[in-house]
C-alpha cells in the first residue's frame, strides 16, 4: 500500500493522535516428525490496526483484515476512543521522520525452491534418526517475510521489512521406559546461509538425547549453581526483565516502590542491558512499533537499578525518556512494553575459575521452560552436570531451579567473561510469541533450590 | 468463481473453511477504563487430497485465489499419503451457541459492568491493581467440501477476565480468572466473588513444612492433574506412539470415582457445536468412565493414521490444519460437600495454581511444580497463603486412589467443568 493512501486516511482523522500500522506476512513451514514429513505449507496474512487517542478520552483501536476502506477504520478508532472516559493519557515526545528499511539477506529464502528447503530439513532430521536410541524427532523449519508500514499523525512514515528464518531440532531417545528429549535451533534475520551449516548442532542434539538416557535425576537440595549463557539469558529475561517493563509499575505505586531506581539488586559485578540496536539479533529493529528508534537501555549497573523500558505512554506517565520498547506481535495487537535483546554484561571470571572452588554443585545448561509469578520463578534446565571438587562430573537430568528473584540476584557471585547471545528466543507476554534476544556469560549463583522430587 | 469448484479441478477431494468474526472489547487498567477496540477478522483455509496426498494453505485478509491454490498444490505435492475422506453432509445434535440479544447490548453496558467488577475487587483490597477486559464476539465459520458438507456455524461469546495484582514490599500476589458464556447474564458475578475471595484469603501468610499430606486442588488448580491425562488421551499422541495410554483402552487405571466427559453437545457453551471444524457430527463421550480408559480423541487425520474413526474433535484456527482437541471437559462431581472434605483435613495444602504448568515431561504423567497460589489448611480451615513450596508426583500413581471429589463443580477457563479434587497424600516440598 502506498504512503499517499495512508496519509490521506490520517489527514481525515478526527482524533488528536492517530497511527496506522499495516502488515503483510508470508510464512512457509516445513515439519518432520520422526520419519514423516508432516507439514509443508505456506500461508499469507494481511491486515492492519488503527490506534487513536482523543483528548479527555482513552485509546480507540480498530483491527482489520480488509484494507479497502482505511477512512472507515480511522473513524472506527475515533468512535471507539470517544466512548472511553479515561484519565488523561499523554505521549512522551519523540522524533519522527521518513525511513525505509529493506531486508538485506545473505541468501534470500523467498528465492529458494521449496524442494531445496525440504531436502535440507530432511537431512538434519536423518542425522538425528541415525542415533540408534533416538526413536522420535521433530525438525521444524519456518521462514517468514513481514513488510510493515507505519505512519502516525506526528510525522512518522516508516516502511520496514522484517525477515526471519529458523530451524529447530528435537530428538527423543528411549531405552525401555526411560524417555529423554533434547533440542536446539537457530533463528536469524540475516537470511538462509547460516541454516546450511547446522550439522554440529544436529549431532549435538542427537548425542545429548542419547546421553541423557544414562543420566541420573539430580538429587534435590540447595547447591551453588553455574548457569550456562542460555539458561542465564532466559533467567534474566523472565525473572528480572519483565519487572523492568514500565507497564508493570507505571500505574501501581506499590510496584514503583519495589522497582525504585537506585535500589540495589545485586553485587557490583552485575550489569544488565536491553539493547535493540545489536546487529543481527532477534529483538533488533531500527524502530519500535510506535516509530520510536530502538536504543541501548541500561537496567542494572554495578548492581543498582538504573533504568526501565518504556512506551511513549509509560514514559510520559513516569516523566522518563522513551526507550523504543513499544512492540506488537502483529497487526492484531496494539504495541505494549516489551524487551528487545536483554542480557547480562560480561564480567571477568573464566569458567574454570567459577567451578574451581565448588565442592559440590550443579552446572545447569539450557532452558526448556520457565515461569515466573513476578518475584517467584521456576526454570527447567535442559540438562546439567554435577560439579565435584572443582571439576565437572557426571551428567544429570530433571534440573529444575526455583527461588525468589531478589535473593537469587543478590546471590550471583561470579560472572564470566564469555557473553553469548541466544540464537532462539520468543516472549509470550500478553499477545503470543514475539522474537526477543536474550544473552549472558556463564554466571554463578550461591544457594539455589533444585529439584523437588 | 466458486472456490470449491476451482479446487475440485485440481484435487480428488477438497475442502474450504472460511472464518469471519467481529469483536468489541473494553479494557480497564488499574481500575480505570483505558481503551475500546473493535476487531474484524476474515480468512480462508483450504485442504485438498491430490494424488492421495493431503495439502493445506490459508490466507487472512485479501484473497488472492491463484496464489492460495498454488500454495495448496505445492503443499499437497509434499503431503503425506493418507486414506482420509472428508465427510458428507451429516446433521449433528441440535446445539445452541448463538444468542442474538448479545449483539444488541450497548458498549455503555459493558463499561458499567467493568466498573462494577472493578469496584467489587477493589473492595477486597483497596491497594491492589485491578485490570478487567470485557469482550463480545460474534464468529461465523463456513465449511464446504466435495462430499457435500456445507455447514455454517455461528457462535456468540461474552468473555470477562479480571486480574488483581498486589505488591507489598517484595511480596507479589497476582490472581486471575475468566468467564465465558454465549450471552449476557449476571453469572459472571460468581467468578468475581471467587476472585475476591482469593485476594482476601491470600492476605495472610502461613508456614508449611515438607511432607506427605492431603492436598485439595480447586477447579482452577486441577489442570496440573488433568493436563498429562488429556495429552495422553489425544489421538495425536496415540498415533505417534508417545501416549502412555496407547494399549490401555478398557483398563481401570484410575480411582472408580473418576468419570471424565468430553461434551460438545451442551447448549449455551462457546466451545459447543453440532459438527466439528471438519464437518464430523459431534457427540458426548466418556474419556474415562469409573476409572476405566474409554476413548481417545481423534480428528480425521489422526484417526486415519491410527486406523480409527474421528470422534468429532477436529479443531482449527485459520492458519493451522485441524488437530484433535477437547471441547467442554466435564469431571463428574462427588458425593461430599467441599466443607465436609475440608473438615477432615488436620494439616494440608489447597492448590489454586502452580508455576510452570506443562514443564518437564508431562506426557509421562509426572509433574513437579512450585505452587503459584496455595493455602495452608489447618484443622479443616484455610489459615493463609504459602509460597516457596512445590508439589510433585505422577498422575498415574496419585489418581489410582483419590481422597474424594466435591459435590460442587465450577466452570473454569470457559470450557472445564470441574469439582474440587482431593488427594489423601501428595509430596509437598519446602524450597527454602
Amino acid at each position: 500500500m502506498d504512503l499517499e493512501h495512508l496519509e490521506k486516511a490520517l489527514a481525515a482523522s478526527r482524533s488528536d493522535y492517530t497511527e496506522i500500522r499495516l502488515e503483510t506476512r508470508r510464512t512457509t513451514r516445513i515439519v518432520y516428525h520422526g520419519r514423516r514429513l508432516e507439514t509443508v505449507s505456506t500461508v499469507m496474512d494481511q491486515g492492519g490496526i488503527v490506534r487513536a487517542l482523543v483528548h479527555g478520552k482513552g485509546w480507540g483501536l480498530s483491527t482489520f483484515n480488509s484494507l479497502d476502506d482505511l477512512d472507515k477504520r480511522v473513524d472506527q478508532a475515533y468512535q471507539s476512543a470517544s466512548v472511553v472516559e479515561a484519565r488523561p493519557i499523554t505521549l512522551a515526545e519523540a522524533e519522527f521522520g521518513q525511513d525505509e528499511i529493506r531486508a538485506a539477506l545473505d541468501v534470500d529464502f523467498r528465492e529458494l525452491p521449496l524442494k531445496e528447503k525440504q531436502t535440507l530439513v530432511g537431512r538434519y532430521n536423518e542425522m538425528l534418526l541415525d542415533y540408534p536410541k533416538v526413536v522420535d524427532t521433530q525438525a521444524s523449519y519456518a521462514d517468514q517475510f513481514v513488510t510493515m508500514t507505519y505512519v502516525n499523525s506526528e510525522g512518522a512514515r516508516i516502511i520496514e521489512e522484517r525477515p526471519q528464518s529458523s530451524l529447530y531440532l528435537v530428538a527423543t531417545a528411549r531405552e525401555d521406559g526411560n524417555v529423554q528429549r533434547a533440542g536446539d535451533g537457530l533463528s536469524t534475520a540475516a537470511g538462509h546461509a547460516a541454516l546450511f551449516n547446522l550439522d554440529d548442532l544436529a549431532r549435538d542434539v542427537g548425542q545429548r538425547a542419547t546421553d541423557l538416557l544414562s543420566a541420573e535425576t539430580v538429587v534435590g537440595g540447595v547447591y551453588p549453581v553455574v548457569c550456562d549463557p542460555k539458561l542465564a539469558g532466559v533467567f534474566i529475561h523472565e525473572a528480572f526483565g519483565h519487572l523492568s517493563e514500565a507497564d508493570f509499575v507505571y500505574s501501581n505505586p506499590a510496584a514503583q516502590e519495589m522497582m525504585v531506581l537506585g535500589r540495589r539488586f545485586g553485587s557490583e559485578i552485575l550489569n544488565v542491558y536491553d539493547d535493540g540496536t545489536l546487529p543481527g539479533q532477534r529483538g533488533t529493529h531500527k524502530y519500535d512499533d510506535e516509530g520510536t528508534p530502538m536504543q541501548r537501555t541500561p537496567l542494572i549497573e554495578e548492581g543498582v537499578l538504573v533504568g526501565r523500558l518504556h512506551s511513549r505512554e509509560t514514559a510520559a506517565a513516569m516523566d522518563e525518556d522513551v526507550t523504543g520498547n513499544a512492540r506488537a506481535t502483529s497487526y492484531r495487537y496494539p504495541p505494549i512494553v516489551r524487551m528487545t535483546n536483554t542480557f547480562i554484561a560480561p564480567g571477568s571470571s573464566s569458567f574454570e575459575e567459577m567451578i574451581a572452588d565448588i565442592e559440590l554443585g550443579v552446572y545447569a545448561c539450557d532452558a526448556i521452560g520457565g515461569q515466573t509469578m513476578l518475584e517467584n520463578f521456576s526454570f527447567s534446565a535442559g540438562h546439567g552436570y554435577m560439579i565435584r571438587d572443582g571439576q565437572l562430573a557426571e551428567m544429570v537430568k530433571d534440573v529444575v531451579l526455583s527461588g525468589n528473584l531478589f535473593t537469587t540476584l543478590q546471590h550471583i557471585d561470579a560472572i564470566g567473561n564469555d557473553l553469548t547471545l541466544s540464537r532462539t528466543g520468543m516472549c509470550g507476554k500478553g499477545q503470543g510469541g514475539l522474537p526477543v534476544g536474550t544473552g549472558s556469560p556463564h554466571i554463578r549463583i550461591q544457594g539455589v533450590a533444585m529439584g523437588g522430587r | 468463481m466458486d472456490l470449491l469448484a476451482t479446487l475440485e479441478q485440481h484435487a480428488e477431494q477438497a475442502e474450504v473453511f472460511g472464518i469471519e468474526s467481529e469483536s468489541t472489547q473494553v479494557s480497564f487498567e488499574a481500575g480505570e477504563i483505558k481503551s475500546s477496540q473493535v476487531r474484524e477478522t476474515q480468512g480462508v483455509a483450504l485442504r485438498a487430497l491430490i494424488e492421495g496426498r493431503l495439502g493445506f494453505s490459508a490466507a487472512g485478509g485479501r484473497l488472492d485465489v491463484e496464489e492460495l491454490v498454488e500454495n495448496l498444490v505445492a503443499s499437497a505435492h509434499f503431503g503425506e499419503p493418507l486414506d482420509l475422506h472428508f465427510p458428507a453432509a451429516a446433521a449433528g445434535p441440535d446445539v445452541t451457541t448463538f444468542d442474538p440479544r448479545l449483539a444488541e447490548v450497548p458498549i455503555a453496558r459493558f463499561v458499567e459492568i467493568g466498573r462494577a467488577v472493578v469496584a467489587r475487587l477493589t473492595k477486597a483490597d483497596a491497594d491492589a491493581k485491578v485490570d478487567v477486559d470485557i469482550n463480545r464476539t460474534t464468529a461465523r465459520t463456513h465449511l464446504q467440501n466435495n462430499a457435500g458438507a456445507d455447514i455454517q456455524h455461528e457462535v456468540t461469546g461474552f468473555h470477562l477476565s479480571a486480574s488483581v495484582e498486589r505488591v507489598r514490599g517484595d511480596d507479589v500476589l497476582i490472581v486471575y480468572d475468566s468467564f465465558s458464556d454465549i450471552g449476557l447474564s449476571d453469572d459472571y458475578e460468581d467468578m468475581v466473588e471467587r476472585l475476591a475471595d482469593k485476594v482476601t484469603r491470600a492476605g495472610r501468610s502461613a508456614p508449611l513444612d515438607s511432607g506427605r499430606m492431603p492436598v485439595i486442588f480447586s477447579p482452577a488448580g486441577a489442570p496440573v492433574l488433568l493436563l498429562p491425562l488429556l495429552m495422553a488421551l489425544n489421538g495425536d499422541a496415540v498415533q505417534r506412539g508417545t501416549s502412555p495410554l496407547q494399549d490401555r483402552l478398557g483398563d481401570e487405571l484410575f480411582d472408580a470415582r473418576l468419570t471424565l466427559w468430553d461434551d460438545p453437545t451442551l447448549s449455551g457453551r462457546p466451545a459447543s457445536a453440532s459438527n466439528d471444524d471438519e464437518g464430523v457430527p459431534t457427540r458426548r463421550k466418556a474419556l474415562v468412565q469409573n476409572g476405566m480408559v474409554e476413548t481417545f480423541l481423534y480428528d480425521l487425520k489422526t484417526a486415519a493414521l491410527a486406523g480409527a474413526e474421528s470422534t468429532g474433535n477436529g479443531s482449527r484456527s485459520l492458519f493451522s490444519p485441524p488437530s484433535p482437541s477437547t471441547t467442554n471437559l466435564i469431571l463428574d462431581p462427588g458425593d461430599r460437600s467441599l466443607d465436609e472434605m475440608l473438615a477432615g483435613i488436620e494439616r494440608g495444602l489447597w492448590v489454586e495454581s502452580v508455576l510452570g504448568l506443562g514443564q518437564g515431561n508431562p506426557i509421562s504423567g509426572a509433574f513437579s511444580n512450585p505452587v503459584g497460589l496455595a493455602y495452608v489448611i489447618e484443622k479443616g480451615e484455610i489459615v493463609g497463603r504459602v509460597k516457596d513450596v512445590a508439589i510433585a508426583g505422577n498422575i498415574y500413581e496419585v489418581l489410582q486412589e483419590i481422597g474424594g471429589l466435591s459435590q460442587e463443580s465450577i466452570w473454569v477457563r470457559g470450557r472445564y467443568h470441574l469439582p474440587y479434587i482431593m488427594l489423601n497424600e501428595l509430596n509437598v516440598v519446602r524450597s527454602s
